[in-house]
């Protein structure tokens, strides 16, 4: 057997230190949390003192709780998607079939760009786009669910965008020739063989964008998010999501009790986000069981 | 003796890829109801041919061609290279099968029903029936009948072979294009094609590229060699 060289060794030590150091950065922060926020996680802290069933069934608002938040934060997340994601699977599957190489080069900068810009300044543009509408036409258009939506659906379409195209773009010669040999047309080509065949490739994209929504702060504060708006009536009215909570929490506490909660806050987050997460893995493995993809 | 039946005539066909010229004048005809076997070296453009007798190149980026491609579908010849000529008509004539087996991501059963889904048809008996015919055919059924709804992926590469050319054969194409239909496949199942191939030429043309000099004397009627950007007959 060949020796491994004193440059191979130190490449795996390091690649090994470095895996080891991200599980055990995330193991840390994970265990930081759940230690400072579990006493604080009971259903109080959701639902306050109102009773969680009329809570749930809206027949009640929660003051003090975090329901409205976590429904808030649902709404956004769901919001955005609605509009993000036909729009950067659309995008997507132009830049990877339709557009010439030039416009490819052209928009591909373009969506680079895009996905560098930091949160606050997507932010900042959405506030800017609202104050601009509501000068000039309709003094009734404030920050609210929509906007919000909007900007988040604009700050998560690069992401969608490029690995729609990339999974596209990396279907082998043969698969994608497929449906040409039979006599299939180009958009049949791209419905029924190109897009079932990188499904799994398109649905990490999106995935990765509905984690960038739930979690996203500086966009939603600029455009929406207000500490204590219960829930929106319509997708024109403020309201809480738990990132913000959590953000004015750390910013303005004023006691220790006060800080559990918000502990409490980012702990519901985190298992918000794994929810999704998990819904999202399992629409890829069903979908990957039926296209035989295992990726 | 019987007259030789043309169904393919190839006039003055040049392809390009990325400005490099991969086939140059290429003036030949192919027999109805044969076998040809095209060998040569790598690179020379063979897989190329292929892909001008059903257009297929004009989905591949940076390749182009031109030239007269005639062919007989039984109403005289007509060139597909002509604006008239209906893309998805001529590939469902002139079935292609590619050296690495292509399922779709689908079950058998989707893979087969596929073909015949875009030509439009939508009974589901007559689909079922013709998906049954047509692996009987390619000697696939008695292995696939309990698992048509299994993923075409589970397949072995033979089977996966097979199947792609059930597929491409469901549409009753006059001309099958095979790209080194069993290069990737052990001498078990590259026989089994074989003896497919043989029984297949009563019913269609075949024009088939093939690195086994050995399986080309075993089943074609004509060889031919693509050398230097030009396709000649040889004995």
């Amino acid at each position: 057997m060949m020796k491994k060289s004193c440059d191979d060794i130190i490449l795996g030590i390091f690649s090994w230190a470095c895996a080891l150091i991200l599980i055990l950065s995330i193991c840390l922060i994970i265990g930081f949390l759940v230690v400072k926020g579990y006493n604080a996680l009971n259903v109080q802290l959701v639902f306050s003192d109102t009773n969680p069933v009329d809570a749930l069934l809206l027949k009640q608002q929660v003051f003090d709780g975090l329901f409205p938040a976590i429904a808030g934060t649902v709404l956004l997340v769901c919001l955005s998607m609605i509009f993000a994601a036909p729009l950067g699977l659309c995008t997507g599957i132009f830049m990877a079939e339709y557009a010439s190489a030039g416009v490819r080069q052209f928009f591909s900068l373009i969506f680079d760009i895009l996905a560098g810009l930091p949160s606050i300044v997507v932010g900042l543009f959405g506030f800017s786009v609202t104050v601009f509408m509501h000068h000039y036409l309709s003094a009734k258009i404030f920050p609210c669910l929509l906007i919000a939506s909007l900007s988040l659906c604009f700050l998560v379409l690069p992401y969608i965008i490029r690995t729609t195209q990339i999974a596209l773009e990396t279907v082998p010669l043969p698969v994608r020739l497929t449906g040409p040999c039979l006599g299939a047309g180009k958009l049949e080509n791209i419905m029924l063989v190109l897009i079932p065949s990188s499904m799994p490739g398109i649905l990490s994209g999106i995935i990765l964008a509905i984690g960038r929504c739930a979690e996203d702060t500086a966009v939603i504060m600029l455009t929406g998010a207000v500490a204590s708006a219960g829930i929106p009536d319509s997708v024109f009215s403020g309201f809480e999501a738990l990132p913000f909570y959590i953000y004015n929490i750390a910013a303005e506490y004023s006691d220790p009790g006060q800080l559990a909660k918000g502990y409490g806050a980012a702990l519901i987050l985190l298992i918000i986000c794994a929810c999704l997460f998990f819904v999202s893995h399992v629409i890829r493995a069903k979908f990957a069981d039926q296209t035989g993809y295992k990726g | 003796m019987n007259k030789k039946q043309i169904i393919i005539r190839i006039k003055d066909l040049y392809f390009y890829y990325q400005n490099t010229m991969i086939l140059e004048k290429i003036r030949v005809e192919f027999e109805k109801n044969t076998i040809t076997a095209i060998a040569g070296p790598s690179g020379q453009g063979k897989s190329s041919f292929l892909m001008c007798l059903n257009r297929l190149w004009e989905n591949i980026e940076g390749a182009r061609a031109s030239g007269k491609i005639e062919i007989d579908f039984g109403k005289g010849f007509e060139n597909i290279y002509d604006k008239s000529c209906s893309l998805p008509l001529l590939r469902r004539r002139v079935g292609m099968v590619f050296q690495t087996p292509n399922p779709l991501p689908a079950t058998i059963h989707k893979n087969m029903a596929f073909p015949l889904k875009l030509a439009g048809l939508k009974n589901k008996s007559e689909i079922s029936e013709k998906i049954h015919k047509t692996l009987c055919n390619t000697f696939l059924w008695d292995e696939v009948k309990d698992r048509l709804d299994s993923d075409a992926r589970s397949l072995s590469g033979g089977q996966q072979q097979r199947l792609c050319m059930a597929r491409a054969l469901i549409l009753e194409p006059e001309i099958l294009l095979l790209d080194e239909p069993t290069s990737s496949l052990d001498e078990t199942s590259a026989s089994v094609i074989e003896q497919l191939l043989t029984k297949l030429k009563t019913e269609c043309t075949i024009i088939m590229v093939s690195h086994y000099m050995d399986q080309v004397k075993r089943i074609a009627d004509n060889k031919m060699v693509m050398k230097d950007r030009q396709l000649k007959y040889t004995q």
